[in-house]
């Protein structure tokens, strides 16, 4: 007992101490689940942010999840939310913060100010989704999709990987999105949520520089962004023969490019190599060629690869990251970088796809 | 008591990224830090290597003993103070910058200070414990930490947001030359042989050390992996902006079905333990090298009952630490460090080098009288 006397001593003097630790108990705080921010309508300076807070329920059951949308015009977010503060009974806490929301007037017009409270702030989770809530992000957040068991939870099924996987979803993370605002040589994407009815719609990208969106591109285009970058195996693939379309859902997926010179000329040479089974695809493709029906798959990707890439370049962006690749496979210094800037607006595509049909389903 | 030498460099080599070391080290991302690196870990490794020679020379020796072998009182006693001052920084600013990475990720309402306080006194009774002890309880901390830290590692590692292309272009600049700063951080991830300055009390005379060619592989792992798995994970440019650079990178990593979503928090709590860890044998170290310049008959290694010199000693210990956080800032914290760290990595090269200067004279005389 003698020996530990003094150790119980000093730590009973510590105890006054902890009275001052903040601690707020979990019935005391409002968990905020997703954040808005808009411009605000009228033209003036500053942000519209709309914040979706949880509100606890006994019930977990299809529909119980209740949720209160606060929403408020201030110079700055910071602000936003202190005034916030002002209007709910609880704590604010982002800690559970899963989305953050882009009204597409502030992304049109200038994204950068709003990263500066998003980088900031020690509470935001840096594997939070982000996207563009189109036609703004309050709209999105004031949707209570009726069949939600908990708050919030069909947002987050639908951007994680537990629910759904759609190939139309590009799901990026906060520090993805920091990273690529930063980076030189990979520029920013975000996916685009519309509302429909009591739901939301996640099908296209959109496409941003180092400030501001510059570009949407399809769902189709989407869904092949996916496929390169991401090497997306939830995905399809499509064809058009004679006025069928044939699908072939894919199994496995790899993508390969690479920066070459050739002729004086700089090319980007992509290898897709694609392979599954057909998942919709006329009777009697059982007994056709597949060495030609491979060959026809091969052409028509091709086009759209080539397409989509035409599409990005003319934009002046880089979503696939090509300039990082060329500074990954140069020599290290300043003028890598400025050689690349001058390449990529004249960069030829070398595009190889391969497609392996594996089966026909099974009908023939 | 081989595996104990090597508990205290996997312990200093995971605990680099405490004291700013890979913030540093991407902060000279593009003017050298690669070769700097490669610099650090072939000196760091030959040191490592020569004082083992040390150590085997003057097997149970620490280096209050071996220092009375060759000089008089008051040559040595500057010499172990100097050290003394550099084991006691190192724990403090661990101690501090740990307690404002609780005040940032864990609980913004709470004073850093309070918190420190709080760790402090963790650390105050884990370092009046005996030598033994607290080599034992290093054993079982890191036991139970390190699986999960290199968990943690290899997960980032594997990770498909890990962008390769960013650190293939860092790598690119690998020919620049090496510079101090970068140079003498990553020399801290080779630097936990020192604790056997002190530690080497307690070998055995026929203390023999196996497996030397785990120094400067595993501390190269770490190095490397502490410098450019941030950089894909925060891009060439991007990660040069944070400050506490790990903690955000392990914020980068989801664990969807393993309990905590974020691994943030993981992590944190595992280098809580490692910090403290880190602070209870830079103290006690520390402490020992004060008590051997104080004039006084030799103590067990183990003795039962703690001595009241220890509570004082390292009572200033705690105390000075709880000044440098109210006296500093962050910034001004972290400016320290990237000085100290320049400062740590002399005397570690001078104080090695004189050392083992010593044990081959030591050597040299022992050859003598048998002869």
């Amino acid at each position: 007992m003698k020996r530990v006397r003094l150790p119980l001593l000093l730590l009973m003097l510590l105890l006054p101490l902890t009275s001052s630790c903040g601690f707020r108990d979990i019935d005391k705080r409002f968990f905020v689940i997703a954040m808005g921010i808009d411009q605000p309508s009228n033209g003036a300076k500053g942000f519209n942010v709309t914040l979706r807070l949880a509100v606890p329920s006994p019930k977990i059951e299809p529909g119980s999840g209740k949720n209160q949308v606060v929403s408020i015009q201030a110079t700055s977010i910071a602000e936003a939310v202190r005034l916030l503060k002002a209007h709910v009974d609880k704590e604010l806490d982002f800690g559970h913060c899963k989305v953050f929301m882009l009204g597409e007037g502030l992304a049109r017009n200038n994204h950068t100010d709003m990263l500066r409270w998003l980088s900031r702030r020690r509470d935001v989770q840096s594997v939070a989704y982000m996207a563009i809530g189109h036609p703004d992000a309050k709209s999105i957040l004031n949707i209570a999709p009726p069949d939600e068991r908990y708050p919030g939870n069909t947002l987050f099924l639908m951007f994680g990987k537990d629910g759904t996987q759609s190939s139309y979803l590009v799901p990026v993370y906060v520090f993805d999105f920091i990273r690529r605002t930063e980076e030189r040589g990979i520029d920013p994407v975000l996916p685009i949520i519309r509302a429909e009815g009591k739901s939301y719609v996640i099908t296209r990208l959109a496409l941003l520089d180092k400030t501001k969106l510059v570009e949407t591109i399809t769902p189709a285009q989407t869904e092949t962004y996916s496929q390169i970058r991401n090497q997306d195996s939830k995905s399809t693939v499509a064809a058009v023969k004679d006025g069928d379309t044939m699908v072939i859902n894919v199994d496995r997926i790899s993508s390969h490019y690479k920066i070459v010179k050739a002729n004086g000329e700089h090319v980007l040479r992509l290898h897709l190599r694609v392979s599954g089974i057909f998942e919709e695809a006329p009777l009697g493709i059982y007994e056709a060629n597949w060495d030609k029906l491979e060959e026809l798959f091969n052409e028509q990707i091709a086009s759209e690869i080539e397409k989509l890439f035409k599409k990005v370049q003319h934009a002046g962006v880089d979503p696939f990251g090509f300039g990082l690749r060329y500074r990954a496979t140069h020599a290290g210094s300043p003028q890598t970088w400025k050689d690349w800037e001058r390449i990529y607006p004249n960069l030829k595509f070398d595009i190889h796809v391969r497609v392996k049909i594996d089966g026909t389903g099974l009908v023939k | 008591m081989n595996r104990y030498f090597y508990y205290n460099i996997v312990l200093v080599s995971l605990l680099n990224l405490m004291l700013f070391v890979p913030y540093l080290l991407i902060q000279h991302r593009y003017e050298g830090s690669i070769m700097s690196m490669a610099c650090a870990a072939i000196v760091g490794s030959i040191l490592a290597l020569l004082f083992t020679h040390v150590m085997k020379t003057y097997p149970g020796k620490g280096l209050p003993e071996i220092l009375t072998l060759f000089f008089p009182k008051f040559l040595a006693v500057p010499f172990m103070l100097g050290c003394a001052f550099m084991w006691l920084t190192a724990a403090s600013i661990v101690l501090y910058t740990y307690s404002v990475l609780i005040n940032r990720f864990f609980n913004p309402d709470t004073s850093s200070i309070i918190v420190l306080t709080f760790m402090a006194c963790v650390c105050l009774y884990g370092a009046t414990r005996s030598m033994f002890t607290v080599i034992v309880v290093m054993e079982v901390i890191l036991v139970v930490c390190t699986p999960f830290i290199l968990f943690v590692l290899f997960k980032a590692v594997r990770s498909p947001l890990l962008d390769w292309d960013a650190i293939r272009t860092v790598a690119h600049y690998w020919n620049r030359l090496p510079k101090v700063k970068p140079f003498a951080s990553s020399l801290f991830v080779f630097t936990g042989y020192m604790n056997f300055f002190m530690f080497n009390r307690l070998n055995s005379p026929n203390f023999r050390i196996r497996f030397r060619w785990f120094i400067p592989v595993f501390g190269s792992l770490i190095l490397i992996t502490s410098f450019f798995v941030p950089i894909g994970f925060h891009g060439t440019d991007g990660s040069a902006d944070y400050l506490y650079i790990w903690s955000v990178t392990s914020d980068s990593l989801v664990m969807s079905y393993g309990f905590i979503e974020r691994v943030i928090f993981v992590f944190l709590l595992l280098y809580l333990m490692l910090s403290l860890m880190f602070a209870t044998i830079g103290w006690h170290l520390a402490m020992e090298l004060v008590k051997s310049c104080l004039p006084q008959p030799k103590k067990p290694v183990d003795p039962a009952k703690t001595p009241r010199s220890n509570w004082v000693i390292v009572c200033v210990f705690v105390v000075m630490t709880i000044t440098y956080a109210y006296t500093f800032n962050e910034k001004q914290n972290l400016e320290i460090t990237s000085y100290w760290i320049v400062l740590r990595a002399c005397v570690e090269i001078a104080s090695v080098l004189f050392l083992f200067a010593l044990s081959l004279a030591g050597s040299g005389k022992r050859k003598r009288l048998e002869t």
